[in-house]
């Protein structure tokens, strides 16, 4: 599998999360252990860089200069003595102004110019045939580390500035920062840490942003590289590549764009089956400058707004009146498209959104989402009342994430009765036809979904928690990836059970979860009788493009067969294999290819 | 012991007296001698001429004990640079 050994390509294996090619410039997003940042920094920003510099160095003064005097209480003279060299190994024109042009000239980041620069001072004493001479090279070493440490604290970098086409490194990277980051600008990411679906990886998915998790930095041993080859396809990164393996990634991946340029050229036709049904296909969106991208893919509105966004890059709840500038202007940019809007999808630990979102502190068993809204009323009302004022302007819907029971679905409701008898009393315009959906993300919800069905308009399955509270399988967690299959026969049955008794009542269910976004699961699911599917922008084409190749003759037959497999590898190797006989063009499924869990 | 060649460039010739040559400490002593000296300073030991105001690169010189080293002082104060400098030599930089 690995092909090593040549030159100083490094290949490092990790699990594939977004799918594609990146090739491009590394760039470490955060400190990675025995590593030093380093990036570009744009011409407008050198000066403040050079800024920064300085004020490590005058730091580093000031720590130095209190510590001589305390020895000088102590009358430790000697260590006076030695911390008076490392003072003016800080006024030494080398490490000043020697830096200070090579940060101008380099237009590099201070950490790392200031990095080379001390190892090349090491080379140089390491020359030294005298032992005595090289072992000065402790103190350069020594004050360099303090200069090092004092920069790593004023390093405050982020996603939305790094140069174009960044192949990112990084521990960990938060959803609301893959939110923020300009799709251009991030070529590709890998993780330390991170998983599948956690939802750093769904936001790089539909940003199309190949990324692979779970790789061991330690590997790396030190080795920077300036170039690297991130393979989303295969969970597969190599440093260094070889101008061979640069020219036949380079080559794969202008395969894979122009595959998807020419599904995406056919945005304009409808998502219907063979037999002519017609599939609601819409978008899971974060941002409101994400619906350019919807247009250009085809897709027919937003199956789902995730509007804890607003929040997370804010790190702080919206105010009513802002929150209805961002879902007024959604529902414009959608030009009479509809738009479902999911009210806060987050826990209590208003302040670490991050440790919420990723998972690793989440309260997945906790106060989360309408759990979370139902205590903090006056919070929730005010997203209500903003989400109302919005349906004035557009096509609006609302959901409510992870409800259990009955209960939460009513008291949400009284809850939106009020807000729209406040609006009505103070004279405030709204639609008298939101309509109100429940999300299916819990197994209770799954089982008293004939309930639930009488009390609202819609269902949308939240597939990846439906797994993972299913399986009991903590979906970021690294352990469990293996036992995280979207095809498990008790997940399909949940699914075919909410159908089945949606369509009694007569409301339709829509698969927001990444499961809609694997065009090999599309058959199945309209098989199972889903109308509606919501995914990541990027996949629109694909996931078009599969509904348009099947025929819900065909669908049925396959669901049918499904629902007797028992175990989810048969179901994962039946719907593969219709799904590759259905396309005619096989790079299509190369585009797609996932890792299989074994 | 300095020779004056022109107007502002005095030029020195001088030996390292110290038993661990010009290590940490009398590099120390040198660029802090130096540190308000407007003139520009360099040191030639063997084939490397370096900024005298440079700690590293004295350091970096690895002069030994009885090393030879040549001053050049330009600039203003050239004259009372190389002065100090000689005497700082020659007491071993107080050692």
């Amino acid at each position: 599998m690995e092909q090593e050994g040549e030159s100083q390509e490094l290949h490092l294996r990790g699990v594939a999360v977004s799918s594609g090619i990146g090739i491009g410039r590394v760039f470490f997003f955060s400190f990675i252990e025995g590593a030093i940042p380093q990036f570009i920094i744009a011409p407008k920003d050198i000066q403040s860089e050079i800024r920064r510099y300085r004020k490590a160095l005058a730091r580093c003064r000031a720590d130095i200069t209190l510590i001589q005097s305390r020895m000088q209480k102590e009358g430790a003279d000697e260590g006076i003595t030695i911390l008076d060299s490392h003072l003016q190994i800080l006024e030494d024109p080398l490490i000043t102004t020697g830096i200070e042009e090579q940060i101008e000239e380099t237009r590099i980041n201070a950490e790392a110019v200031f990095y080379g620069q001390i190892k090349e001072y090491e080379e140089c004493f390491n020359r030294m045939p005298d032992e005595f001479f090289r072992e000065r090279f402790k103190d350069i070493q020594d004050i360099s580390r303090r200069i090092l440490g004092h920069l790593a604290q004023s390093l405050q970098i982020s996603l939305a500035d790094i140069p174009e086409n960044s192949m990112v490194f990084a521990n960990d990277i938060g959803p609301s920062e893959v939110a923020e980051a300009n799709r251009n600008s991030i070529g590709g990411m890998v993780t330390e840490t991170g998983g599948e679906t956690s939802h750093a990886a769904i936001v790089a998915k539909a940003k199309g942003i190949p990324y692979v998790s779970h790789v061991d930095f330690q590997k790396m041993e030190g080795q920077r590289g300036a170039i690297a080859v991130i393979d989303g396809c295969q969970g597969l990164v190599i440093l260094n590549p070889s101008q061979k393996t640069l020219a036949e990634y380079t080559a794969k991946r202008n395969e894979l764009d122009l595959a998807y340029k020419q599904l995406k050229a056919n945005s304009g036709l409808i998502a219907e089956t063979i037999d002519g049904c017609k599939i609601t296909l819409s978008a899971n969106v974060d941002m409101v400058h994400e619906l350019e991208e919807l247009h250009e893919c085809g897709g027919a509105g937003v199956g789902l707004f995730r509007s804890e966004y607003l929040y997370l890059v804010k790190e702080q709840f919206p105010s009513e009146e802002e929150q209805f500038e961002s879902y007024k202007s959604l529902v414009e940019n959608l030009h009479g498209m509809p738009a479902v809007i999911r009210t806060f999808d987050i826990g209590d630990d208003k302040h670490n959104p991050r440790d919420d979102k990723e998972g690793h502190k989440a309260p997945f068993l906790g106060k989360r989402a309408i759990r979370f809204l139902l205590d903090e009323r006056e919070l929730f009302k005010t997203q209500l009342r903003a989400i109302l004022r919005a349906s004035h302007y557009g096509n609006i819907s609302v959901m409510f994430p992870m409800v259990s029971g009955l209960q939460e679905l009513l008291d949400a409701k009284a809850l939106f009765r009020e807000a729209e008898k406040d609006l009505h009393g103070e004279g405030i315009p709204f639609s008298p036809n939101v309509r109100i959906g429940c999300m299916i993300e819990l197994p209770s919800a799954a089982l008293v979904c004939d309930v639930l069905a009488k009390e609202c308009d819609f269902f949308s399955l939240g597939t990846n928690d439906l797994l993972q509270y299913t399986l009991a399988v903590d979906r970021t967690s690294q352990e469990n990836t293996g036992l995280y299959q979207h095809s498990h026969p008790s997940v399909i049955r949940l699914i075919r059970m909410v159908v089945q008794e949606s369509s009694r009542v007569g409301i339709p269910v829509t698969v927001c979860g990444e499961m809609a976004a694997d065009p090999r699961m599309v058959a199945l699911l309209l098989g199972l009788g889903v109308q509606g599917l919501s995914v990541g922008i990027r996949h629109i084409p694909v996931i078009k493009n599969a509904i348009r190749s099947c025929s819900i003759v065909s669908a049925t037959n396959l669901a049918d067969k499904v629902l007797q497999l028992e175990s989810a590898e048969e179901i994962e190797q039946l719907v593969s294999s219709v799904y590759q006989k259905s396309m005619k063009d096989d790079f299509l499924s190369h585009l797609r290819r996932r890792q299989f869990h074994h | 012991m300095g020779t004056t060649l022109d107007s502002n460039k005095v030029t020195a010739k001088v030996r390292v007296k110290n038993d661990l040559g010009l290590h940490t400490r009398p590099a120390t002593v040198i660029v802090k001698l130096l540190r308000n000296v407007k003139c520009e300073v360099t040191f030639t030991h063997k084939r490397e001429t370096i900024n005298a105001k440079s700690i590293l690169s004295i350091l970096m010189l690895a002069a030994k004990k009885n090393s030879h080293i040549n001053i050049v002082a330009q600039g203003e104060g050239a004259q009372e640079a190389i002065d100090e400098l000689v005497k700082a030599f020659d007491n071993k930089f107080g050692e």
